[in-house]
Order: C-alpha cells, then structure tokens, then sequence
C-alpha cells in the first residue's frame, strides 16, 4: 500500500479550511455569516485532531482513542456554542433590528 | 486511488468553503457550510473514524446547521442586501493576513523536524498498522480494538477515563441552552395592551408567534376586530 494519502496532505487541507474561515470571520458582516465561519474553523481543528491520532504512535499511558475523544467534545462545544451564539443574535437583531456586527459597537467608546 | 479520492474530496471541501465565505445569499451559505461538513465527514472516513463521521453528520448537519438556517430566517437578511456582502475595505488587508498565516502553516507542515526519537510529519507517509499488538502477548492490539469497535470503545472511555471531562461537558451544555433559552425569550405580557381581560387572554398566542415589528399593528388589529 504505497498509495496511501500521507499526512501532511490532511494538515494541508486543514490549514487552507481554516484560513478560508478566518477570512470569513474577518470581511463578513453579517453576524450569523461569521458564526459559519467559526464553525469552518472548528472543523478544521477536528480534522487536525483525527488526523494525528491515526497517524501518531500513543504512549502506553494514552487513551486507544486521544484524538477521537477530543474531537468529540469539540464538537460538544461547538454545538452549545452555536445555540447561545444565535440565541446572542436575535437578540441584538431585536434591539438593532440588524444582524449587522458593525452595528454592535455599544461598548466602544 | 485513495489519493486520488482524497484530492477530489478535498478540492470539493475547499470550494464549499469558500462558497460559504463568499456567497451573498445567506441561505446558500449555509447549504454550502453543510456540503463543507458532509466532507469533513468523507475525511473522518478516510482517517478510518467512521463512528465520528456519523457524529458529525447527526450533529453538525442536523442540529447545528438547522439552528443556523433558523437563525438566518429569524433575523430576515436573506437576500442578500447591504449586510450580507463582504466589505470591500477590508478585502485587501484580510487577504494579505490569511494568505500570511497560510504561509505560516504551510511552512510550519513542511518543515517540521519531530520530537527525539519521532519522525517529523513529512516524513510519515503511511499510517503506523492496526492490526500489529503495541505490546507483545496482547492477542487484539488496543487501535484494532479501538478502531474496528469504536462506538463501544467511546462509551467505555467517556465513563472511565474521561468521565470527569463528560460530566463537566454534560452540565456546560444543560447551562448552554438554558441561558440560550433565556436570552432569546420574549416577554409576551408586558407588549399585550391593557383591555378587557377576556380578549388579552385569546389575543396573546398570536402576538408569540409574530416578530417584534409587526406585532404591535397586528395586536391593534386583533383588538379593533374584537371592539
């Protein structure tokens, strides 16, 4: 088997997913526009995690499943994030009746 | 021939991505961002970890990106107008940071020299065996265990090694969507305009369901049909 994918080809995609969320996080203005991106971003952390767990030799110590495990809980996270990050939103949609984050600036001086 | 699958789902995942990023229609980015996840699901089955692929599809595609097209219907900028579009001020110095930082990590992946007695990542171009024991005198090693049983092997370690972890997850969840439901409710009585307490009664489970900008003229409707 001297077809198989290597390693590096997994990070190279992870890489590049992630710079296009954070591109994403940077020019979108639309709030739940940017909450996409984040969760690109997300994604390619998970891929980077199942990526290193297949390909890496554990120590005996180690969990069978390090990698696998944490990106669960990731995507655990990710999902209670993206209920309160809505949650956030409509909530500044109905005070600013705007998803628009360039809105949302209250807080700055 | 798994790399040249793994090229076509990856070429496929980049462009999703970018369609995601890049649309102006806000619904099409979102099912652009479920294309991006089914691949990040194709590639957990590459990395031979279906049982998370399934996880992803169940909650990434089920639950978070419904969440996130019910989040674009409630907030009405679907079409595209002013705030769906990307700022064309900060095109320029947003490119020159992500294209930075791509260099970074490209370079980062290339040049990498491993830890003491580890191969760097470019040199490790196959996956270390399943099947060969990482100990001797073990008849199943642990990864052909892991790998070939691996929901069971999750529950068993998400209540033995990582129970701490899960219960700690289980409860920042439970207070994730409570403050979610918290933020998001609407006080209904307090908008319902004082009149005769019979017809408050049946005139507010409409006023719930409408959105904050028409539910003043429609409660006003309601209660001069009434009068």
């Amino acid at each position: 088997m001297n077809n198989q994918v290597p390693l590096t080809w997994f990070l190279y995609f992870a890489a590049a997913s992630f710079c296009i969320g954070l591109l994403g996080v940077l020019l979108r203005r639309n709030a739940i526009a940017v909450l996409m991106a984040i969760e690109i971003m997300l994604n390619a952390a998970n891929v980077n995690l199942v990526a290193f767990w297949r390909f890496g030799t554990p120590q005996a110590s180690d969990g069978p499943l390090n990698g696998v495990m944490m990106a669960l809980f990731v995507i655990t996270i990710a999902a209670a994030e993206v209920a309160v990050g809505i949650g956030l939103i409509l909530l500044c949609y109905r005070r600013w009746h705007s998803a628009d984050v360039d809105l949302y600036d209250t807080l700055s001086g | 021939m798994s790399q040249i699958v793994f090229l076509v789902i990856a070429a496929l995942g980049l462009l999703a991505a970018l369609g995601t990023v890049l649309a102006r229609n806000l619904v099409h980015a979102a099912l652009y961002l479920i294309a991006f996840f089914f691949i990040v699901a194709c590639q957990f089955v590459m990395l031979e970890a279906e049982f998370l692929a399934a996880i992803q599809v169940l909650v990434y595609i089920g639950a978070v990106a419904i969440l996130l097209i019910f989040g674009i219907m409630l907030t009405r900028n679907i079409q595209g107008d002013d705030t769906t579009s990307v700022t064309k001020a900060l095109a320029a110095p947003g490119l020159v940071v992500v294209l930075g930082l791509f260099f970074v990590l490209v370079f980062g992946i290339n040049n990498h020299v491993g830890l003491k007695n580890r191969s760097g990542w470019p040199l490790q171009s196959s996956r270390p065996p399943v099947t060969e024991p990482a100990t001797p005198g073990e008849p199943v090693s642990r990864r052909e265990r892991a790998i070939n049983d691996m929901g069971r092997t999750v529950g068993v370690e998400l209540v033995t090694r990582y129970a701490l972890a899960f219960e700690v997850t289980g409860i920042m969840l439970t207070a994730a969507l409570v403050g979610a439901i918290a933020l998001a409710h609407r006080d209904v009585v307090q908008e319902a305009p004082p009149v005769g307490d019979s017809s408050t009664k049946r005139a507010t489970t409409p006023i719930k369901s409408l959105p904050l900008a028409t539910s003043g003229a429609a409660a006003s409707t309601v209660n001069s049909g009434k009068v």
